[in-house]
């Protein structure tokens, strides 16, 4: 899928091209695979916070109020590659 | 790409249909017929390059953006002079695990060290160069990616430049 084409969905508002495309992207070209690796990330997000460990709030807080929003998206792209890597089940081909 | 009387003469005629057909709106298309540049003068004469989308870069080098939904536009120089020690792969798009191993079979930076110390081919630049083939943009690729390794090309006095996709 070219940009042109998910700008044309965005212009439309047709969400469900955008989605498509995430998980096509996050699931190496295979739309399921793509789907459960954003449930994976989520999982493993969850399963990080269930005992309540302490964690740097100031750095989230400080991170969100500095950094502009196209920064932040990346990092949310960036953390899902973390979290799917660190679930142990790393479907990718190649490596971060 | 369009018809062209001398479509034949390209390596991949019919490249841009199929892509188009298995991931549709990849609307690459290329109406500019690109003519094969000839080689000037003998390999035993000629400075080669090497460029590849195999997101291969000198260790130490800032990772290829592969996580990013829309592409990485940036490239690497790797000296050709590097040892396979010195490189490491940045890429989650094609299987890396024997790359890895031996980065030769995708990259085969000693093979053209060897090539050069042969006198097979004249010389290497003194840079090959590196990028990753996940790119949405095709326009940007194109008229940015493209074109700044070109000028680095020239810029190294490449006589021969290889181009290889992973």
């Amino acid at each position: 899928m070219s940009l042109q084409y998910l700008k044309e969905a965005v212009a439309v508002g047709d969400t469900e091209k955008l989605i498509r495309y995430v998980r096509l992207h996050l699931g190496d070209g295979n739309e399921a695979a793509g789907r459960k690796e954003i449930d994976k990330a989520w999982v493993e997000a969850l399963k990080l916070l269930l005992d309540v460990p302490e964690t740097d709030r100031e750095f989230i807080l400080k991170t969100l109020a500095e950094r502009d929003a196209a920064t932040l998206a990346h990092l949310f792209f960036h953390l899902h590659f973390y979290l799917v890597q660190r679930s142990g089940e790393w479907i990718h081909d190649g490596t971060l | 790409m369009t018809a062209h009387s001398d479509e034949t003469k390209q390596l991949r005629p019919g490249l841009w249909e199929t892509v188009n057909e298995r991931y549709p709106g990849s609307m690459i298309t290329k109406d500019d017929f690109v003519p094969l540049a000839p080689l000037r003068k003998p390999l035993s004469e000629s400075r080669l390059t090497f460029v590849s989308s195999a997101g291969v870069q000198p260790k130490g080098t800032m990772p290829f953006d592969v996580g990013h939904p829309v592409g990485d536009y940036s490239f690497r120089r790797v000296p050709s002079t590097s040892n396979p020690s010195d490189l490491e792969i940045h890429q989650i798009k094609y299987p890396t695990h024997g790359a890895v191993n031996d980065l030769n079979v995708i990259f085969p930076i000693e093979r053209w060290q060897e090539l050069a110390a042969e006198s097979v081919i004249g010389g290497l630049t003194p840079n090959f160069f590196s990028f990753i083939g996940y790119n949405m943009d095709s326009e940007r690729l194109e008229r940015t990616l493209a074109e700044d390794i070109a000028e680095a090309v020239v810029a190294d006095g490449a006589d021969v430049a290889l181009l290889a996709p992973a």
